[in-house]
């Protein structure tokens, strides 16, 4: 609702209420009609705000909105950007570490999911460990949502090999229909085994892990 | 300028990156590994039986086997194989490497030790006050997954002095690398 009220003396009504006391009796009636004209204008003013409540109640309708969304599948994960492989001792003890896979996904039923790794380099420099002998295996800890990898598992440059599993008609958080835990994790061990072979120094190789939902 | 300040501070906070990693359809990941330079040796002949042949005070002999694995750096790496009578022959009244009964009698021994190993220049005099030479590497040097071998040939005196009855000593093989 739009109200339009126009002032017949704008801002002067202050003023006239002020000096009415001071001027002679002919000036002093006009400046009390002016004034009367001025409370009666800003007296609709006040009347027109207390008033608007009611008329906009008087005139609240209802309607009836459809919303509709498209839910699609789909998978998000999150790794840390390193993960160190240390040993325990000087005496040629595998080299270990642990990685946590951090991922949302949501699959439709019917449809399923996956997360995979592969090696997107090798070690390097040369002279130390590589991927190409096979010689970074894995195995997967449990998962909070899906079914990790079983048994033992080689990190390839050449192929996707398997992290975890989703099935159908799932979905990560909120609880009920969906995974308690948001994001939902699973664990990634790697070991490293120690050659005598390898040369001193520090190496490190590239992994990728990706996911898909259906 | 406290206006300023809090303007500031709030912007930074808008803008700095959250901590956590973000997720997406795929996350990378480093593998990283520092490999030290190692050692470590296995005595593969736990009791090493030292026998003599014939009855003319010929000396006793054996030998103890041992497999070793080594990894030196590259440049500046070395490493050894020392051995110690850490536990002199009891009982008493035999024969003794720290006290023998008569000048000369010794527990001696020479090495032989595959690649890359060095083998000590013997024979050598066993101690049971300073370790003692069995094998040196140099530097980047690598032994083999499974590891390499070695052995000490033993010579001990047979002195007429020694009462009769068995004897028994303690060696401990230590393997070092840098």
């Amino acid at each position: 609702m739009l109200l339009a009220l126009k002032s017949p003396r704008g801002d002067t009504f202050g003023r006239a209420i002020v000096c009415r006391h001071r001027l002679g009796s002919s000036e002093g009636r006009k400046l009390k009609n002016q004034s009367a004209r001025g409370i009666a204008y800003w007296g609709r003013w006040l009347a027109a705000i207390l008033c608007a409540p009611v008329i906009c109640i008087s005139n609240t309708g209802s309607t009836t909105q459809n919303l509709s969304a498209q839910i699609n599948p789909i998978g998000k994960l999150s790794v840390t950007a390193g993960i160190p492989l240390t040993t325990s001792a000087t005496t040629f003890i595998g080299f270990s570490g642990t990685l946590p896979v951090s991922y949302r996904v949501r699959t439709t039923p019917g449809g399923g999911g996956a997360i995979t790794m592969q090696a997107t380099s090798d070690f390097a420099p040369a002279g130390g460990p590589s991927l190409s002998t096979g010689a970074l295996p894995y195995t997967c800890g449990s998962a909070s949502l899906g079914t990790s990898c079983s048994g033992a598992q080689t990190v390839s440059k050449t192929a996707q090999t398997p992290v975890l599993t989703v099935p159908g008609g799932v979905c990560t958080g909120g609880g009920g229909a969906c995974s308690a835990s948001d994001p939902n994790s699973v664990t990634v061990n790697f070991s490293l085994t120690n050659d005598p072979q390898f040369q001193t120094g520090a190496f490190a190789a590239s992994l990728m892990f990706t996911i898909i939902a259906t | 300028m406290k206006k300023l300040f809090l303007i500031t501070v709030v912007s930074l906070l808008l803008i700095t990156p959250r901590a956590r990693a973000q997720f997406a359809g795929t996350g990378t990941t480093t593998v990283s590994v520092t490999v030290a330079a190692e050692a470590a040796i296995r005595v593969d002949t736990s009791t090493t039986s030292l026998t003599t042949t014939g009855t003319i005070f010929n000396d006793y002999t054996g030998t103890t086997s041992f497999t070793y694995k080594v990894r030196t750096t590259a440049s500046t790496g070395s490493g050894s194989i020392t051995l110690k009578v850490t536990s002199d022959f009891s009982p008493s009244n035999g024969p003794s490497v720290g006290s023998p009964p008569t000048g000369g009698d010794k527990l001696a021994y020479t090495c032989t030790v595959s690649a890359p190993g060095t083998a000590c220049s013997g024979p050598l005099t066993s101690s049971i006050s300073s370790e003692t030479n069995v094998a040196g590497f140099g530097a980047n040097a690598h032994s083999t997954m499974a590891g390499n071998s070695g052995s000490t040939a033993w010579t001990l005196t047979n002195d007429p002095l020694y009462e009769t009855g068995a004897y028994s000593a303690t060696v401990r093989y230590t393997i070092s690398a840098t």
